[in-house]
């Protein structure tokens, strides 16, 4: 059985009372451990497929079995723990807290699943010192750049070892180079702890580096 | 009833037909509902009908039992009023309300596209989404039910057990109260977590249902004399309790109200503890959050919002734009000075300066903070000065009256001889400390100058210190054992000074010391002193109108002169103006009563008075004698200023209701402000509850740093009136300034409910908080 199982999944939005259907019975399975790539056109509907895939958004129809646990079927406070354990989120946008300094920020996660403050806060600095910014941890969102806002999204979302890693084009809002950094600590979790990636991109070339390639296109995956 | 869906066929789906339709609707059944009211107003037959309504509040109930009360109605009025009004009003009524049904109905709209694959069994978040909870019904009726029963049985059990261990009704109310606040809890409580919502039309319909017609049944109790004879011996010390307020009615709801309070709570901290999936209470990272997004606690603001509540707004405003002037020209001045030698570090400095300046959030929090501080300070201050009103009105009327007073039935002038035998058999009760006798008369008291009316009081000056504090009013210059001995009065004499010299032959003055015995002696209160314009010493004409028995034509007026051996003061401008002492055996012989009018005692505890007054009336045998305590006497008194009181604390709190208003506001601002960061947290797995909960914990800090304000500057105003003091006239307050008393169980009281109800007042936007959709604030980019 795979880590990830969509059978059947459909997605509609209503927009001034006509119907726009963005997934279209999708079926996909995605195992464990692997590093995917989803590639498509702008408005193919590839950040509304990540939501669903991390339960931020409900699909109309359709089954999505991750680690054999049925998660549509969940009520909201199993959802949120599933959401808090299993997946780890990164935006195209770093969405960090602004009233919270890096550090913190990397520590909500642990601190969200009453984690002790001493311990969050130890766990949230190994894994800003992964990321690079050791020099960083007291500075609020609002004084880091754009790569490093990023980065600190990255440590968070890997804070408490999700199995499941959602990027939505993460280096989206950066340059080369500094996207460059990421893709790198991306490769290297999938790597070294085996966290299953799904990692949305227009980056062509990242996405031809990636073991598995997937597009969206009409609603359905299809490979690239 | 079936019309409506039988209708709903050819519903209206355009929106605004629809709500044309409800309008409509909505204002025919509010026509009907004033049509009856008219005419049950104009055939007086709201009592009956108010019964009926309280009584059948279950099911179907109201409809029939208006119609029995109309129906009693017309034939209690005579002549019969034609009720032509009533059948338009159920007309409109029953139309009305299908309208409303017909606009709301909504057909099940095919939808153009048949979904895919239809197969796929699914929706769970859809599939639990308005399920209607028995279990959670059941568990709010019984709780707002059962806390209503426990109230009243707990009440009637305790207050009469207690009739011997010596705590009143009150005590036991409170007692009930919390018990009872804790079943509604519980219920709230138990219901919401079966849930795992808030289920608010579960709740509704348990505090409608269940809820209302105890409350509304012991509105109408005295006016359904056949019910009133049933129920009423049973819920006595219910009706006994509300009595004391005064108005029986408010007592019932406001009492109905806190238990719906109590629900409301439970209901709430059922759902907070149950949405992230088992019994959670724990708040630190709630906390966290909800710190950092409101920052209360900051010496600055603290500090502001109480010289603000301490000295009026004008004042401080004043002081800081002083301070904002020269920190501005201080400032700027060193920036522009550092831009010279340094861009850098200026551009810093200027960005440092633009930080410190506030958003639109942080001000609304602060003008919250300081608005539910003006309310609990308001709060504070004003019960206090009525509190202190009413301890003050209470030491003088116990200072000038006894606790209770024994007196005798029948004729007046046979007076009661055997009263030392009274006071022997009244000292042995327990409790009393002090017994005295008196005797009572009306009388005009006539000076050289005036004449004024007054009540007389032949009073023992040996033993009527026990009871009075008439010994320790008596100004300089005085003495109330001069009405025993009054021979040692100092006898003044007028126009000394202008006295003829001795070997003046033609007026020959009489000598100084008049001849015979010494008049008695007589203390005068101030006001009535000074009215009679006499002093210690001078002569006064004390008249009884229908002393000196009848005459050829009419009642002759007996008189006989004193001297004023004392001037008291008790504070009281009512006594002062109106009551005058004599000595008992001069008060005898004047009015020719035998012994006494009665016997005064004091007793060591004043709350306690009406039972002892009971255990000296069962120490006399009863009849023919009779006690009154003090709280009779001035019952009106006491129970005007306690309702006054209330009305004032009601009053006050609509302050208090305002600041709610704008936390209401503030927090949504806030959650308004923050719906991406909510959507990240909800991202991050915090459950509904936890948003609920870091919002919950925001309004209640801004609660909690108003109340700890009001708190403050209440007592310190309350200190400032009590040191300080503030001149009042007597001639009208009867007290020469404003009295306070700081009652600590009515103050913390005051906070409790002030942060209680900002936390109230954060539920709404919390729970619209807790709504936002994840993927609602990340899509905003």
């Amino acid at each position: 059985m795979a880590f990830i199982e969509i059978r059947e999944l459909s997605k509609s939005y209503w927009l001034h009372g006509k119907r726009i259907d963005v997934l279209r019975a999708l079926s996909l399975d995605i195992e464990r451990g692997e590093l995917v790539s989803l590639v498509g056109a702008s408005g193919s509907g590839k950040s509304t497929f990540l939501h669903v895939l991390g339960t931020l958004d409900a699909p109309v129809a359709g089954t999505m079995l991750v680690d054999g646990m049925d998660v549509l079927a969940l009520p909201d406070a199993d959802l949120a723990r599933f959401r808090n354990r299993t997946v780890g989120f990164v935006f195209q946008s770093h969405y960090l807290l602004p009233e919270f300094t890096a550090l913190e920020n990397v520590a909500i996660p642990a601190l969200v699943q009453r984690m002790e403050r001493t311990a969050a806060l130890r766990r949230a600095r190994v894994l800003l010192e992964r990321v690079g910014l050791a020099a960083r941890v007291d500075h609020r969102p609002g004084e880091l750049s754009g790569g490093e806002a990023q980065r600190v999204a990255l440590a968070r979302a890997l804070v408490l070892q999700p199995l499941l890693l959602l990027a939505d084009e993460p280096t989206g809002n950066l340059d080369p180079v500094t996207g460059e950094g990421i893709h790198q600590v991306l490769r290297e979790v999938n790597r070294d702890l085996g966290i299953t990636a799904v990692v949305v991109t227009h980056n062509e070339a990242l996405a031809r580096s990636m073991p598995r390639r997937l597009r969206l296109a009409g609603g359905k995956v299809e490979p690239a | 009833m079936d019309e409506p869906l039988a209708l709903g066929v050819v519903a209206p789906a355009r929106p605004h037909a629809r709500w044309a339709l409800r309008g409509l609707g909505g204002a025919l059944v509010l026509t009907g509902v004033v049509l009856a009211a008219v005419e049950l107003s104009r055939t007086g037959a709201w009592g009956p009908v108010l019964a009926r309504l309280g009584l059948g509040a279950f099911g179907w109930g109201p409809l029939v039992g208006a119609v029995t009360g109309v129906m009693e109605a017309r034939r209690a009025a005579v002549p019969s009023p034609a009720l032509w009004l009533l059948g338009p009003a159920a007309a409109a009524w029953l139309v009305g309300w299908a309208l409303v049904a017909l606009g709301s109905y909504r057909r099940a709209e095919p939808e153009p596209v048949a979904a895919e694959p239809s197969g796929a069994a699914h929706a769970p978040p859809l599939a639990g989404w308005s399920d209607f909870h028995l279990s959670t019904l059941a568990a709010y009726g019984l709780g707002i039910l059962g806390a209503e029963l426990v109230l009243v049985l707990v009440q009637t059990a305790l207050a009469s057990a207690s009739r011997g261990v010596g705590w009143g009704p009150p005590a036991a109310f409170g007692v009930a109260l919390t018990l009872a606040a804790g079943v509604a809890f519980l219920g709230g409580f138990v219901g919401a977590s079966r849930s795992r919502k808030l289920s608010a039309p579960e709740a509704t319909i348990a505090v409608l249902y269940l809820g209302v017609p105890l409350p509304a049944l012991l509105s109408v109790l005295p006016t359904i004399p056949a019910l009133d004879a049933t129920l009423g011996p049973r819920l006595r010390e219910i009706i006994y309790l509300a009595n004391l307020l005064g108005r029986p009615e408010l007592g019932y709801w406001l009492v109905f109200s806190l238990l719906v309070l109590g629900l409301t709570f439970g209901i709430l901290t059922g759902f907070v503890a149950t949405a992230s999936g088992r019994f959670d209470l724990r708040t630190g990272f709630e906390l966290f959050v909800a710190r950092r997004h409101v920052h209360v606690f900051r010496p600055r603001l603290l500090l502001g919002g109480l010289v603000v509540l301490l000295l009026g707004i004008i004042p401080p405003l004043i002081i800081l734009g002083i301070l904002r002037a020269a920190d501005a020209v201080v400032e700027r001045t060193r920036i522009r000075e550092l831009g010279r030698r340094d861009p850098v570090a200026a551009a810093k400095a200027l960005h440092e300066a633009q930080e410190r300046s506030q958003s639109p959030t942080m001000m609304m929090t602060a003008l919250s903070v300081g608005g539910v501080g003006v309310g609990v300070m308001a709060l504070i201050i004003v019960l206090s000065v009525m509190s202190g009103f009413e301890v003050d009105l209470q030491k003088k009327i116990l200072g000038t009256n006894a606790h209770v007073v024994v007196l005798k039935y029948g004729d007046p002038q046979a007076g009661m001889p055997e009263y030392p035998e009274v006071m022997k058999k009244a000292a042995q009760v327990p409790g009393v400390i002090g017994k005295t006798p008196f005797l009572l008369g009306q009388v005009m008291v006539a000076s050289e100058a005036q004449v004024d009316g007054a009540i007389i009081k032949g009073v023992d000056p040996e033993t009527t210190g026990e009871v009075t504090d008439l010994p320790r009013n008596i100004l300089p210059g005085g003495d109330i054992r001069w009405l025993a001995r009054p021979e040692d009065i100092p006898v003044r004499t007028r126009f000394r000074v202008d006295r003829p010299k001795k070997d003046d032959d033609v007026i020959q003055m009489p000598k100084d010391a008049p001849a015979g015995p010494p008049l008695p002696g007589i203390l005068l209160g101030r006001e009535l002193a000074s009215s009679l314009r006499v002093l210690v010493g001078d002569p006064v004409t004390v008249v009884s109108p229908l002393g000196g028995g009848m005459g050829p034509s009419g009642p002759i007026p007996k008189s006989k002169a004193f001297r004023v051996a004392g001037i008291f003061y008790t504070g009281m401008f009512e006594y002062d103006s109106k009551f005058v002492y004599v000595g008992l055996k001069a008060a005898e012989s004047f009015f020719g009563i035998p012994g006494a009018t009665g016997v005064e005692l004091k007793v060591k505890d004043v709350d306690d008075a009406r039972r002892i007054a009971s255990s000296v009336l069962n120490a006399l045998e009863g009849y023919p004698y009779r006690t009154k305590d003090w709280g009779e006497m001035n019952r009106n008194l006491f129970s005007a200023l306690r309702l006054e009181k209330l009305v004032m604390g009601i009053i006050l709190s609509i302050i208090v209701v305002v600041a709610a208003g704008l936390i209401v506001a503030t927090v949504t601002m806030l959650v308004l402000e923050k719906r991406k960061e909510i959507s990240v947290l909800k991202a991050l797995g915090v459950p509904q509850g936890g948003i609920v909960k870091i919002f919950l914990a925001e309004g209640l800090q801004i609660g909690i740093a108003g109340g700890v304000l009001g708190l403050v500057s209440g007592l310190a105003w309350c200190l400032f009136i009590e040191r300080v003091g503030l001149r009042l006239d007597p001639e009208v307050y009867y007290i020469p300034s404003l009295p306070v008393k700081v009652e600590p169980l009515q103050t913390a009281l005051t906070v409790l409910i002030a942060i209680l109800v900002t936390y109230l007042a954060s539920i709404y936007p919390a729970l619209r908080a807790s709504r936002v959709e994840p993927v609602e604030g990340l899509k905003g980019e």
